[in-house]
């Protein structure tokens, strides 16, 4: 068999995934005998696209650089992997599709309260699309690997498939699959935000009339923060369930099990989670399969809710 | 005729970025600096989302420091709400950030500056990595690793997750500690601590064989600057107490609560990077620095055994204040000691027990918070309305404050070991290395912006004649 080489790129993202590598711990130095690092900005200094067996492309799709990258990406890698939620989804910088790049540009150089106003940057930076897109939108993606970052052990289950030359095993389980708190049916009449109150630390967090996303999103982090006392914000994305049909979503489902286990009112549900739509789809809006579902209106739920606040007069 | 050098992408640092070095007509160094290249704006993405994600989303900011932005942003609502963290619950941040420490740290020396070290600045591109470093000293690299692993293991058992934790919520930490996870925690500090005495000595004969071979990084590549840090009992504090700035020579020129920042700190805007500098205002604005170095320098004192005793060792050989910018990398060594011993402290602290969450209601007001990254302070603040919305946000991070200095350091790296020299790729990597003293974290400053790969280019009267990056 011939060697197994490897090429990363970064894109629009924190350079989390990256990291998530060297968090195989003692796995990364078999992880090392096995393949060859080629380039992979932090670790080696290629500078190039040197051919390779397989890519991962973390991040998302911001600007013309970005774009350049993950074509330079395709070219010399057999496989690519979409690796992490940024890569396929968009992940949090896709919540900037609210806004224009000059309204980005306008937030953090013209209008900063700590800044001495001025232009945004002009000469050598790449310019913002107009707006974040995952990588699928510019190039074939042949394996998603979402996560935020994705649990080391499904990076190391994806890589060693790989070598061994087979398909890796994907579960398509929900975060509730790994969390072991009791849906129980309780008399909670009134949705509670995360930071009211203390969460009983044995009971489901939507019996409890807390927002938790684990019902809706796909497990590839093996549900560490319901084991943790903190509801789900479901960082790795939405299960194929939700992305797939179009009568399906994550505020309606959510609001489907919550009304079931409580007795706080469905509709009441969904319009909380409209209302703080910007929490909740900050991951996954970039992609046009939540994005553009014909019952997502994220635009005119915050414009909703600004009206509200504006006349609400908050002094 | 004027010419550009340009490196790019800069590898082994946290992000994207490129570097230009531009020369005048008779070849002598014009100006240079360091381009990052992407721009998220999370300070527009915040506004309209809930602020009790705000520990989990701006957390999102940065894969290398999230622990960083995770307590700060934490800080910063308890400061909203107008609650008292209760003690334990900030003993248990203050534990999980000096897992975050060690890991962060580890990572910089041996996974980033390593290959420089080990191998040397012209050594082969190919072989100038981590693996080259397990080739070539697999002790070492085993060590080295296993103490990042504890770092970032304890950062995980106590954050819920290791990049990108959870636990610490507006109102305390939802973290709770028993008996069996004290144990394995004291396990790992131990077992840290016992890998001291052979990484220490390592690091220290690693750094002053560079010295000796680049007798310029000892004697050109000093930055006398303003220094920035968090001082608590009159040490070095990371995630509590008030900021301490100290001018070149160390002079304590004023201390403030982190919610006066705004008076202080000023951020401008450069054309051709989408990362904003920061200066200090007092009497005139001053360019300074902020991480580890900048920290001993203001604070000269941990109080703990190992690393007092380490840094007195420092300021002998690197003065104090020291202004050696290589020096920066021994600061990461003598914080990792520290960080070590304080995390033994904390474990073996009976306030560790008690009450660690309260519960939060937002009032309509501002939040400010701060921690102190690895490399240096970050501020996040907030407008929160009274339904518990963020209004406005505003992000200072380490990085940005240590630009103006970087691109000092670009200039002399570049004076030192470019310009004039004929073998481009391999002294170019001197001109990265200084840049990696730093540990810049271009994630965190592209909060505002996004990553960072490096470019050096080489310009003449705007033309750019070469562009060096690794593989030409």
């Amino acid at each position: 068999m011939s060697e197994v080489t490897i090429n990363t790129e970064w894109l629009s993202d924190c350079s989390g995934c990256h990291i998530a590598i060297v968090d195989l711990h003692e796995k990364i130095l078999s992880v090392l005998q096995a393949v060859k690092i080629q380039r992979c900005p932090v670790l080696t200094d290629i500078k190039d696209y040197p051919p390779a067996t397989i890519g991962l492309v973390s991040g998302a799709i911001r600007n013309e650089h970005d774009r350049h990258a993950a074509i330079e990406m395709r070219k010399s890698c057999k496989i690519v992997i979409a690796w992490g939620s940024c890569a396929v989804f968009g992940g949090p910088a896709g919540a900037g599709n609210i806004h224009t790049p000059a309204e980005i540009g306008r937030a953090v150089y013209l209008d900063n309260k700590t800044t001495t106003s001025a232009n945004p940057p002009s000469s050598e930076v790449s310019p913002l699309e107009s707006i974040v897109t995952p990588i699928d939108s510019v190039i074939d993606v042949d394996l998603y690997l979402p996560g935020c970052p994705p649990h080391p052990a499904f990076i190391f289950e994806a890589l060693s498939a790989l070598v061994e030359g087979r398909e890796p095993e994907v579960n398509r389980r929900t975060v509730c699959a790994k969390c072991k708190r009791n849906m129980e049916k309780t008399d909670v009449s009134e949705i509670k935000t995360n930071s009211e109150g203390l969460p009983n630390a044995e009971q489901c967090f939507l019996s409890q009339g807390y927002t938790c996303m684990g019902s809706v999103t796909i497990d590839r982090c093996l549900a560490p923060c319901p084991a943790n006392g903190v509801p789900c914000t479901g960082c790795a994305g939405a299960t194929m369930q939700i992305l797939t049909e179009p009568n399906r979503d994550i505020r309606t489902e959510i609001a489907e099990r919550m009304s079931r286990l409580t007795k706080i009112d469905r509709n009441v549900i969904v319009s909380s989670l409209e209302r703080a739509a910007k929490s909740h789809y900050s991951y996954t809006m970039a992609t046009s399969m939540i994005g553009s579902k014909p019952t997502f209106h994220i635009k005119k739920w915050i414009e909703d809710e600004n009206a509200d606040y504006e006349a609400g007069g908050v002094a | 005729m004027k010419k550009t050098i340009r490196i790019d992408p800069v590898t082994r640092i946290e992000g994207h970025a490129k570097v230009f070095i531009n020369l005048n007509d008779d070849g002598s160094l014009d100006n240079a600096g360091l381009v990052v290249n992407e721009l998220r704006g999370f300070e527009k993405i915040l506004i309209g989302m809930e602020a009790d994600r705000m520990p989990h989303i701006t957390a999102r900011i940065c894969g290398v420091c999230p622990t960083a932005h995770h307590i700060a942003a934490s800080n910063a609502l308890d400061y909203a709400a107008g609650v008292t963290t209760p003690p334990a619950a900030m003993l248990l941040r203050e534990l999980m950030y000096m897992g975050h420490i060690i890991h962060s740290h580890s990572l910089s020396i041996f996974v980033l500056q390593g290959p420089d070290l080990v191998m040397g600045l012209d050594a082969d591109p190919a072989v100038r990595n981590v693996v080259g470093i397990v080739q070539a000293n697999p002790e070492l690299a085993k060590i080295a690793l296993r103490l990042r692993t504890i770092g970032q293991k304890i950062n995980e058992m106590v954050g819920g997750r290791g990049t990108h934790p959870v636990t610490s919520v507006a109102g305390g930490i939802t973290f709770v500690l028993d008996q069996e996870k004290k144990k394995i925690i004291q396990e790992w500090i131990d077992e840290a601590r016992a890998l001291l005495p052979t990484v220490v000595p390592a690091v220290k004969g690693l750094l002053l064989k560079a010295l000796d071979l680049h007798p310029a990084m000892l004697n050109d590549w000093v930055a006398p600057s303003w220094g920035l840090g968090t001082v608590l009992n009159d040490r070095v504090s990371l995630i509590e107490g008030k900021l301490r700035a100290i001018d070149e020579t160390g002079a304590t020129m004023l201390e403030f609560n982190v919610d006066e920042y705004d008076k202080y700190l000023v951020e401008s805007v450069v054309d051709w990077s989408y990362m904003k500098k920061v200066h200090f205002k007092l009497d005139g604005l001053h360019e300074y620095r902020v991480g580890p170095m900048a920290r001993m320098n203001a604070m000269r004192r941990f109080g703990t055994e190992m690393a007092d005793a380490e840094y007195a060792e420092f300021a002998k050989l690197g003065g104090s204040p020291c202004h050696l910018t290589v020096f920066q990398t021994y600061a990461k060594l003598v914080e990792t000691i520290w960080a070590i011993e304080r995390a033994d402290e904390i474990i073996n602290d009976p306030a560790v027990w008690g009450e660690t969450r309260v519960p939060v209601t937002f009032k309509s007001g501002r939040g400010v918070g701060h921690s102190e990254a690895p490399r240096g302070t970050l501020i996040h603040d907030y407008e929160i309305d009274e339904k518990g919305i963020i209004r406005a946000a505003n992000l200072i991070v380490a990085t940005q404050q240590n630009y103006a200095i970087i691109n000092r350091s670009v200039e002399q790296a570049a004076q030192s070991h470019v310009i004039g020299k004929t073998d481009d790729a391999a002294l170019l990597n001197a001109v990265e290395f200084s840049i990696r003293c730093y540990d810049p974290c271009l994630s965190c400053a592209t909060h505002a912006v996004g990553r960072m790969p490096l470019e050096i280019a080489i310009t003449c009267g705007g033309t750019t004649v070469k562009t060096i990056n690794r593989n030409n």
